[in-house]
């Protein structure tokens, strides 16, 4: 399942004089799940906006090939779900899913079986029944995404589906996406990395318009992780003395330090690790923790959008 | 088509359970009812208004019946024509700020089944509450006042349905280009009552003027009225109420697809 879904080349939307989204590509592979990572404000929106057919884009294509062809309108084979969804409050959810399904072309009938599924699937099977007006947030996302869905679309394109969320409606839409992306190739995107990796495999990093970095994640592990030396100790004088001097040494190559914890990248993570105790042993310096190890891709994630 | 009739069957439920099908045509029918009510108690109710120098007598000569089906006309100009505006102004405007629609328009839909079923919708709207408000002043005029002429009250209704058209698909067109509910209640209120105005101050270059429908309605019901005009002017309207159509789809389609 290596087969090309989305194939996008040097889009580009400028507002008046600002240009937000500059002259991105990439493609998506069908089966797969993509991230579009980014601090606020990176053009994410934007960008989604654009993929899912609602603003026109100012330079470059979007392509969608179904069975390895190019089609004209890809509307039928995307589910889209905008960052804070709005419903007609006087419909009932059932009402919405039926409307919804049938604009995209079903049928009444396989419509009516639809709805019943995917409220079900959702959990919103006797929600379903009352006006969407009195939906919780959680709620209206989970019937959001059902709506997304309902069409059987080939790829579902999610603009922030768990930022507005509380934890526990955030793990519900989680769970919900890891077993939809086994039957539909998902694009969202997410200024949280930590939902990237729960259920992503590949991540486009944005940064003012561009993409920064993007592959898969396990080869962003591999290539950008670096060696780094988690350090904390204790409270005394003499410790953070200690600390604050240990960002100085020669095998460091960069240091974060603050109050009695420091984040050391390293050359040599088994050489500095070693000297660091020596040292800290001959100096009577009280170690609470040190940890030998590699970068986290927040680590990655903050390098990529401060740089 | 199967797309237009989902789009309709929305609308009309929604102004269902907003329960504009209840008062709009109640409002309407309100107002034409009152009139040739208004008119046949007038003496009673000033009597009774108690504040009159003693021995003033009030002569009211009673009008026929097709002067208070023009002057029912007269009150839907200013209160119809506000209701009407008032009912249909967010029809798109209110989708589109909301960000319904965004949702919709993701999906494989047509932009002119859209926006075509907004309009049949308004146009179901407006002509039902109208058919209902103008049949019961015509029902009162003639049990209380007088007969009037059945073909004259026709011409004249179906012309004056067709300013009410004009005005809802003015507001629809507004809908769609303006955001703010105000600005769109202002804009075409204020575009329709300059039209209509005008036609009263420069006849000369209104002759055709969609604004001239109002008073070419009152001409039918004058004694052996002939209205000047009424076909150019009927045409231009059903022309201009086309434009708005096309011109509202245009900028949907602008603001949402590929184009």
């Amino acid at each position: 399942m290596t087969r090309e879904l989305l194939q996008v080349k040097g889009l580009s939307k400028r507002f008046k004089d600002r240009e937000v989204v500059k002259g991105i590509s990439f493609s998506i592979a069908e089966g797969s799940c993509a991230a579009l990572i980014g601090p606020n404000g990176a053009g994410k929106t934007t960008t989604i906006r654009m993929l899912a057919g609602l603003l026109q884009p100012s330079g470059g294509s979007v392509v969608l090939l179904a069975e390895g062809r190019p089609v004209a309108d890809p509307r039928p084979y995307i589910g889209y779900l905008p960052q804070m969804p709005v419903f007609y409050p006087w419909m009932t959810g059932a009402e919405f899913l039926l409307y919804s399904g049938e604009l995209a072309g079903l049928t009444r009938r396989e419509a009516t079986r639809e709805t019943g599924k995917w409220l079900d699937a959702v959990g919103l099977r006797d929600a379903g029944k009352r006006r969407i007006g009195g939906y919780s947030g959680g709620m209206k996302q989970r019937l959001g995404l059902a709506q997304a869905l309902i069409h059987r679309p080939r790829l579902l394109i999610l603009d922030e589906p768990v930022s507005a969320l509380d934890p526990a409606g955030r793990k519900d839409v989680l769970t919900l996406l890891q077993r939809i992306r086994l039957e539909t190739t998902v694009l969202f995107s997410t200024h949280v990395l930590h939902d990237a990796e729960e259920i992503c495999d590949e991540i486009l990093m944005m940064r003012e318009g561009e993409i920064v970095l993007q592959g898969s994640l396990d080869h962003l592990r591999r290539t950008y992780s670096e060696p780094v030396i988690r350090l904390e100790v204790g409270g005394d004088e003499v410790s953070r003395a200690w600390l604050a001097a240990a960002g100085g040494k020669d095998f460091v190559v960069q240091s974060e330090i603050s109050g009695g914890r420091a984040k050391l990248r390293v050359a040599d993570v088994e050489r500095a690790a070693l000297e660091l105790m020596a040292d800290a042993v001959s100096r009577r310096v009280t170690i609470r923790t040190l940890e030998a190890g590699q970068s986290t891709l927040e680590d990655l994630f903050l390098k990529a959008v401060r740089s | 088509m199967m797309q237009f009739k989902l789009f309709f069957r929305k609308e009309m439920l929604e102004m269902g359970r907003s329960y504009k099908w209840l008062w709009v045509p109640l409002v309407f029918l309100m107002l034409g009812v009152m009139q040739p009510v208004m008119t046949r108690f007038m003496p009673e109710i000033l009597k009774s208004a108690g504040n009159m120098p003693k021995g003033m007598t009030i002569t009211i000569a009673p009008p026929s019946g097709a002067e208070v089906l023009a002057q029912t006309l007269g009150q839907y100009s200013s209160i119809g024509i506000l209701i009407l505006v008032l009912s249909v102004m967010t029809m798109i405007s209110g989708e589109r700020q909301s960000g319904v629609s965004q949702m919709i328009f993701a999906k494989p839909v047509s932009y002119v089944s859209y926006a075509a079923a907004k309009w049949a919708s308004m146009l179901s709207l407006v002509t039902a509450s109208f058919a209902l408000g103008y049949g019961g002043a015509w029902y009162y005029t003639v049990q209380i006042i007088g007969a009037v002429e059945a073909g004259a009250v026709v011409k004249a209704g179906l012309f004056y349905l067709l300013w009410l058209w004009f005005a809802g698909a003015l507001t629809l067109l507004v809908s769609s280009l303006l955001d703010p509910a105000p600005g769109i209640a202002f804009v075409s209120l204020g575009a329709a009552l300059l039209l209509s105005m005008a036609s009263g101050w420069l006849p000369r270059y209104t002759v055709y003027s969609p604004g001239s429908l109002p008073q070419i309605s009152a001409q039918w019901l004058e004694p052996a009225g002939e209205a000047k005009g009424a076909v150019g002017a009927a045409l231009l309207c059903l022309a201009c109420i086309f434009i708005f159509f096309a011109a509202a789809v245009y900028r949907i389609k602008l603001r949402y697809s590929k184009g």
